[in-house]
């Protein structure tokens, strides 16, 4: 059963044939095959790396870009406000300016309704003066004597009455 | 039974004044013809995407060649079809016995004899190719000079437990699946059979491997 003889020779011989045929058949494609998988996973791993970086490159830009427009949204938001306050203050005060013109307007139709009236409440003082004066001097004066009097009796008038207003 | 009468003993043929067992040599050639032709098969059309075949046989090639990158280094590269080869070869012979009709070329001790011999060989051959001829003489007499001894056991036992450890598992295994499937068919020696499917491939690891210790082991500088 555990008999050695030539067939020891003959198997290592057989063997080295067996390594030589596939050495030569099977092995360099294998190897060959293995290093072009080795390198394209490796290159595969590399870009992803690349791409990620890149990835995470945009990424950031873009958050910096959405603070900046958050920001800019902001000043944006901000100016109008001011610009609504700005035009606020300046309908009140255009506003003021007009209620105060027409006040003044109102107070100086007052003013010349008033003088309006007083010319005339004038004349007619003058009128009734007249005529009183008349009855008067008819009865007891001379028309020079007359004249005077009713000349006097106005220029009082003006003075207490009407404040200095020339006739 | 006359399958039975082949194990163990052989036809015998003469040649050139050597004895050869010819049932053993024939179960070789078989053998390297499946190996040949799987690995063919395998490696004929190879795609970046590895598929069915291919697939397994690489898987079983990167193995090996992970174990020689962690045990020898990057030198070990040139052994690698030596030991890939040498893997395939005991994984097909192994499980050749188990078909009816076949013998394994491993249940002779000629055959993993002469495979032991071969790499313990080539483990001398690169352990003075690497350290130099004194250096490697100077080997056996280290720590101390008496040590000589055990270091020269050792070297001789490495084939024999080698060959033996193959030997001995395949041709038990065999035995023991034809004993079986006379003593009780059918269920004992089917389980057996699938166990033995499994011995032949550990068994295989277990040589590829002790030869890929031997060899790093002369692959290495210092000593």
């Amino acid at each position: 059963m555990v008999e050695l003889n030539g067939t020891l020779l003959a198997q290592i011989v057989n063997f080295l044939l067996l390594v030589a045929i596939l050495a030569k058949f099977a092995y360099k494609p294998l190897m060959q095959i293995l290093a072009e998988r080795q390198k394209k996973i490796a290159d595969a791993i590399d870009a992803a790396e690349c791409e990620r970086r890149e990835a995470e490159q945009l990424k950031l830009e873009y958050k910096q870009q959405l603070v900046e427009a958050r920001s800019k949204a902001q000043v944006i938001v901000e100016n109008a406000e001011k610009l609504a306050e700005e035009n606020k203050e300046e309908i009140l005060k255009s506003a003021r300016a007009e209620s105060a013109y027409i006040l003044q307007k109102a107070q100086e139709e007052v003013a010349r309704e008033r003088e309006l009236a007083l010319a005339q409440l004038r004349s007619e003082v003058v009128a009734l003066s007249m005529a009183a004066a008349t009855k008067i001097v008819t009865e007891k004066m001379d028309t020079e004597l007359n004249a005077r009097m009713v000349s006097d009796f106005i220029e009082k008038l003006d003075d207490q009455k009407i404040g200095g207003l020339p006739c | 039974m006359e399958h039975g009468h082949e194990i163990g003993s052989h036809s015998l043929a003469h040649f050139a004044g050597l004895t050869f067992n010819m049932d053993t040599l024939i179960m070789t050639w078989i053998t390297m013809a499946i190996v040949i032709v799987l690995a063919i098969a395998a490696t004929r059309r190879m795609e970046l995407r590895p598929r069915g075949w291919q697939n397994f046989l690489e898987m079983a090639v990167m193995y090996l060649l992970e174990q020689m990158e962690t045990n020898m280094g990057s030198k070990g590269q040139k052994l690698a079809p030596l030991i890939i080869t040498l893997f395939l070869f005991l994984v097909v012979g192994n499980e050749l016995g188990l078909i009816p009709g076949f013998t394994s070329p491993t249940n002779d001790i000629n055959t993993t004899l002469g495979l032991a011999l071969m790499i313990i060989v080539i483990v001398h051959v690169l352990a003075i190719k690497n350290k130099g001829f004194t250096k490697y003489i100077k080997h056996y007499f280290e720590p101390y000079i008496p040590f000589v001894v055990i270091n020269i056991i050792e070297e001789v036992a490495k084939p024999i437990t080698l060959s033996f450890r193959l030997f001995g598992n395949i041709l038990a295994g065999e035995i023991l699946l034809l004993v079986l499937g006379m003593l009780v068919p059918y269920f004992v020696p089917t389980l057996w059979l699938a166990f033995s499917v499994f011995v032949g491939i550990v068994q295989a690891f277990i040589f590829t491997m002790l030869s890929i210790s031997y060899l790093s082991n002369s692959m290495q500088d210092g000593h």
